[in-house]
């Protein structure tokens, strides 16, 4: 909401008149924020009002004009030089921009020769001091101007004020008005409200014309229209603004068009109600009917455009149809025109819900229909129609017809709300005194009664409809008696739950962090292309994401069902820029179907939400004064092991497989549990994915579900060993194809008590030595018995028992 | 005819020999093999005194004593000789150098996203007040994200939040407030958690994301107090960005602006006193002296009433703020899209 600063000040009595800073910083302590104060006529400098007295034609030119001016009544006169075709007859005031004098733009004034006249700087245009956009000719003040001689231009203009920018809560629309704002100013500031006048004078009254003769309004749907008020307003001209009134207008941002439309945006400013002014001679049947569209019906508005309507929107309607969307816009064919000479005057106040879905729906959010959206007070209407007829008479030189035609089916009752001065106290925490709150809600306009020592019964003015409780009353009491002066506390703890979160994700974090990846945060959608790009079959939940209805772009069309593809991409866009080696990781959330439910269309519940880590290495690890070293299958398994060992998950199993579409099929496997419960994947991105994706080079991942995880136990020691370990080795020649889990698990499940430990030493091929598709294993395996050191012949016969099962359960020899 | 005075003269004569012998040799083991030459069973010393016994027994006890002169003296030769090793060896050790400007070979290099760091930052502040952290879905009903927090559809508040829908009444978050209700729905008061978490709305500039992060804090308890939330946020203020890990300096103050959020009555907005520029003027705070940090208030009844509490014997404050402004404030992050594009030249800076 953009007010004008003399504005507020008019509907106002302070004890002493803020600066605009000071009403600025008071507004916002208050809630209702300040985002800006701007000088409206801080675009020029040294411009005065300047009578002139005498003109004559430029010698040197026909459209040259010699102006002779004064800045003071019996003070010479100067003669500068006028282009425009305008210059008025000696008596009228103008505005001259005297040498020194500066323009917007950065422009100092000079004597200057025109035309081999010299001219003292200039008569000045709208367009000239960019305060209008009237370029015709220079600016001449109205007849009757008051300005003194000599004064700043920007007192004649009325631009010596300031408009400010005032961001209003969406619950406040009392203060999308000049007059709200006054009322929280007064109350901040301590003053007393002047709303204009009730009810016109008598001399501007018509006593010839009745509204209620000339206006009958009903109201079919009283949910939609609370009430109606309309006001007939006789024997205007139609002409421009006053210059200040049409000022002002533009300050806040709209742009003058007749008194006829001024008047109405002015009084919706001044007042906060919206107002529409019908040329009475087209609504026809002298009557207005305020209903529901029917299906079908259809209607133009003053834009021109034709209109569909439906249901739900709200019309007002003449004797023959409909000539406004009530709240949103006017009718094109009772719209007010140069030949308008009797208006009728609606200010009416309809239900915000309506408002909102036919603006919504037709996309026409307007001046009004923000207002009436927000809920505009139905006490205000009369007092807007009387205050609109006073000014469109006195504008537009018009009558007013006595009475105003009130339909009212549903009375505001304002609400009676107790309220506790010590429930106000303990809410607050500070000690706020019965005084304090009496004086701070009366300045509000409440009005406050007593019914205890402890209680009162406080009846909010009409226009705050947002203050209907006791907590509602204790905010206000709070906001005039300062949140600064609240103290400071640390509230008592008391024992509550334990800690609600599992916080597996951030001890995720922190372990692949430690294995040297970078932690990414990618967004939680994703575009339709990276979930293909998974290539996962159709009865896979991840191959069915869930739509969001309204994406900002295809970028975002989907919710991601794996964090895959965005950390490829992420790794995409590293390599764009030249950063080919990188390790990232990611742990966060993916969405999915939950089982059982379509795998397409909206879901009609919530998702499933696993948490996943994940990670994807390309290029080289960090190199050191040498060749680099690729990252590779082996890396990732590491840091896999890191992760699952942080989380307390112990050895995870791993079985190759072809199966997985978005990986390598050669380079690939589940990771499984101890228990075998399924962890995840493993192993070399599939070339076809990451190419998609942008990656040029192998790209090692895995995936790992952190629910999937069994709860940790906290570890228990085992002994230290107090007796030495021996260990033995034996040197297999296998089949290339046997994986060494397999050897592994034959020489762990061979039943021996005294065996600790056991590693793969050494692998090598050498087809010319070994033969082709053979491979030759070092295993290294350690013994040890808790009690006793191990003689050589003990440990040598359980060493022998474990190769002659190896030899006999895989196809190995012993080299 | 071998007399004492022969063999202690070989004996003598001996002991200068090792002195020539050890003197070239620069390792223990051939100096330990020099001395078992003379010194062992088979050694030379061994050998003069086997002519031992041709002396007649009174001359032996002079010899004996002359072969243990020599004995002493090897000895003594050999531990000189060793220690000199020794030294020489660590002088010739302590001669190397090595260029201490050579680039480190690289350890580690991973580290948490700067969201994370801030986050766990902040959680940890408030863990010092008790607050527990609590989570909920992203994608959440509209009772959840709206209805239950004083937010009904047509409500003008819903246009604050422009809403990413994934159904009718399924949305993707826009604001962490829905945990708070289901803190509340599934326990009963003391309640005091945090709950950090990401939310998604239909914005996109330079400070605004289509997905960001949140942390929100509910206290509910007997006798919390507008006082109670300024003096959390005091708190936290003065710790996140004056105390460890800040920049700022001490002595920042909190100032609550009354403002309008339907789940709250009172409703704040949080300022904090402009510590970069300690109200001077400056980008942070457009030369107000002060930055909005974000909104608060005291919980609204109608939201207690939704999730079953009893609003005359319990009252509660919730804050919420935006983790990414935090780590702008503190880090000077320019542009929010860099948070979420894995783009290793900002990650790899924090």
């Amino acid at each position: 909401m953009k007010a004008v600063w003399s504005w507020l000040l008019e509907l106002c009595d302070l004890p002493s008149v803020p600066t605009v800073e000071e009403g600025a910083r008071a507004l916002t302590g208050g809630g209702l924020e300040v985002e800006g104060v701007t000088d409206l006529g801080a675009g020029f400098a040294g411009v005065v009002v300047a009578e002139v007295v005498g003109k004559r034609p430029h010698p040197g030119s026909e459209k040259l004009t010699l102006v002779d001016v004064i800045t003071a009544r019996g003070g010479s006169a100067t003669q500068v030089v006028c282009g425009a075709p305008n210059v008025p007859e000696p008596g009228r005031k103008v505005l001259w921009a005297p040498p020194g004098a500066a323009l917007p733009g950065g422009i100092t004034l000079a004597v200057k020769a025109v035309k081999g006249v010299e001219s003292p700087g200039m008569l000045c245009s709208e367009t000239e001091l960019e305060i209008g956009d009237d370029d015709s000719g220079i600016i001449v003040l109205d007849a009757d101007d008051g300005t003194p001689l000599g004064a700043p231009a920007q007192q004649a203009l009325g631009v010596n004020d300031w408009m400010i920018e005032i961001n209003a809560p969406a619950n406040r629309g009392d203060c999308l008005g000049h007059l709200g704002l006054a009322r929280e100013l007064c109350a901040l500031l301590g003053g007393r409200l002047v709303p204009p006048a009730p009810e016109p004078d008598l001399d501007a009254l018509a006593a010839d014309l009745d509204a209620a003769a000339l206006a009958a309004v009903t109201i079919a749907d009283p949910d939609g229209c609370p009430r109606y008020v309309a006001r007939v307003i006789d024997g205007l001209t139609v002409r421009p603004s006053p210059r200040r009134f049409a000022q002002r207008l533009r300050a806040v941002g709209v742009r003058p068009i007749s008194n006829l439309v001024d008047v109405t945006n002015y009084v919706l400013f001044e007042l906060g109600q919206p107002l529409h002014a019908f040329d009475w001679h087209h609504v026809r049947g002298a009557r207005i009917d305020v209903r529901r569209a029917r299906a079908g019906e259809r209607m133009t508005t003053l834009d021109g455009q034709e209109r569909a309507l439906v249901p739900d929107d709200l019309l007002i309607c003449d004797g023959e149809g409909p000539v406004a969307l009530a709240g949103v816009m006017g009718g094109a064919e009772s719209e007010v025109s140069a030949a308008t000479t009797r208006v009728l005057l609606e200010s009416a106040s309809f239900q915000p819900r309506s408002i909102r879905r036919t603006a919504r729906r037709l996309a026409l959010p307007s001046e009004a229909s923000q207002r009436f959206e927000r809920g505009v007070d139905p006490e205000l209407a009369p007092l807007a129609a009387a205050r609109a007829s006073v000014l469109l008479a006195r504008l537009g030189g018009g009558r007013i017809a006595r009475g105003m035609v009130d339909v009212y089916p549903r009375p505001v009752v304002r609400p009676r709300v107790p309220l506790r001065l010590s429930r106000t106290r303990a809410l607050i925490g500070a000690d706020v005194g019965a005084a304090q709150c009496e004086s701070a809600l009366a300045r509000l306009g409440c009005d406050v009664v007593r019914t205890g020592d402890d209680t009162w019964e406080v009846t909010p003015p009409s226009a705050r409809t947002d203050l209907t409780r006791e907590v509602d009353l204790i905010e206000d009491v709070l906001r005039v008696h300062g949140y600064g002066n609240v103290p400071a506390t640390i509230p008592a703890l008391r024992v509550g739950p334990a800690p609600l979160a599992d916080d597996i994700a951030d001890r995720a974090r922190r372990a692949l962090a430690a294995a040297g990846l970078a932690e990414a945060i990618t967004y939680g959608f994703q575009s339709r292309e990276r979930v293909a790009a998974l290539g996962v079959s159709a009865d896979d939940r991840r191959a069915h994401p869930v739509a969001v209805k309204n994406p900002m772009s295809a970028e975002q069309a989907v919710m991601r069902t794996s964090l895959l593809p965005n950390l490829v991409g992420a790794l995409a866009r590293n390599a764009s820029f030249g950063l080919r080696d990188a390790a990232l990781f990611e742990v966060g959330a993916v969405f999915l179907r939950k089982a059982g439910t379509a795998l397409d269309g909206e879901p009609r519940e919530l998702l499933d939400e696993p948490l996943h880590a994940a990670a994807v290495l390309t290029g080289a690890r960090p190199s050191w004064l040498g060749a680099a070293q690729p990252w590779d299958y082996f890396d990732v398994k590491g840091m896999l092991e890191q992760l699952l060992r942080a989380l307390g998950a112990g050895e995870p199993r791993y079985v190759a497989t072809r199966e997985i579409p978005y990986l390598h099929p050669g380079v690939a496997a589940h990771v499984l549990a101890a228990d075998g419960t399924r962890l995840g994947e493993i192993g070399e991105v599939h070339p076809a994915m990451r190419e998609q994706l942008g990656v040029l080079a192998p790209v090692f991942m895995f995936d790992v579900a952190l629910e999937a995880l069994p709860a940790p136990t906290p570890a228990q020691m085992r002994a230290v060993p107090r007796f030495p370990a021996s260990t033995r080795d034996v040197s297999l020649l296998l089949d290339d194809p046997i994986p060494a889990a397999r050897v592994r698990d034959v020489i762990a499940g061979a039943s021996q008590p005294l065996l600790e430990t056991v590693r793969l030493a050494e692998e090598y091929r050498d087809a010319a030595k070994l033969g082709a598709a053979k491979k030759s294993q070092l295993w290294s395996i350690t013994y040890r018995a808790p009690d006793r050191t191990l003689t050589d012949p003990e440990v040598d016969a359980a060493h022998e028992a474990i190769v002659s099962r190896l030899l006999a359960d895989t196809p190995a020899e012993r080299r | 005819m071998t007399t004492s005075s022969d063999l202690i003269a070989q004996l003598e004569r001996l002991g200068g020999d090792f002195a020539a012998v050890i003197a070239p040799l620069v390792d223990e083991q051939s100096i330990r093999a020099a001395q078992a030459q003379f010194l062992g069973k088979k050694g030379q010393v061994s050998e003069v005194m086997k002519e031992l016994g041709r002396l007649p027994p009174a001359e032996r006890p002079l010899v004996g004593q002359a072969a243990n002169k020599v004995k002493d003296a090897i000895a003594q030769a050999v531990e000189a000789r060793l220690e000199a090793l020794v030294a020489a060896k660590r002088e010739a050790d302590l001669a190397r150098t090595l260029d201490v400007t050579l680039p480190a070979r690289p350890v580690g290099g991973g580290h948490l996203h700067l969201l994370t760091q801030v986050r766990l930052e902040l959680v940890d502040i408030f863990a010092e007040l008790g607050f527990a952290v609590a989570e909920g879905p992203q994608v959440e009903t509209d009772w959840h994200t709206f209805e239950a927090l004083a937010i009904p559809k047509d409500h003008p508040a819903r246009d604050m939040q422009d809403t990413f829908y994934i159904a009718d009444e399924i949305v993707l978050r826009t604001h962490t407030s829905p945990v708070q209700i289901r803190t509340m729905q599934a326990h009963p008061p003391p309640i005091r958690i945090v709950a950090p978490g990401v939310v998604y709305r239909r914005d996109d500039d330079a400070t605004h994301s289509p997905m960001f992060t949140q942390i929100e804090g509910l206290v509910v308890d007997e006798g919390v107090r507008v006082s109670d939330l300024k003096g959390v946020l005091l708190h936290f203020v003065n710790r996140f960005f004056a105390g460890t890990g800040g920049r700022l300096g001490g002595g920042l103050d909190v100032r609550l602006r009354p403002s309008y959020f339907p789940f709250v009555e009172p409703g704040v907005e949080i300022d904090m006193s402009c510590g970069f520029c300690r109200g001077s003027g400056c980008r942070l705070c457009k030369g107000t002296g002060w930055i909005e940090i974000g909104g608060a208030g005291m919980v609204d009844p109608d939201v207690f009433a939704h999730v079953g509490i009893d609003s005359e014997r319990y009252t509660g404050f919730a804050f919420g703020m935006g983790i990414e402004r935090m780590a702008m404030l503190r880090h000077g992050v320019n542009d929010i899209k860099l948070y979420y594009e894995g783009d290793l030249r900002f990650l790899d800076q924090f």
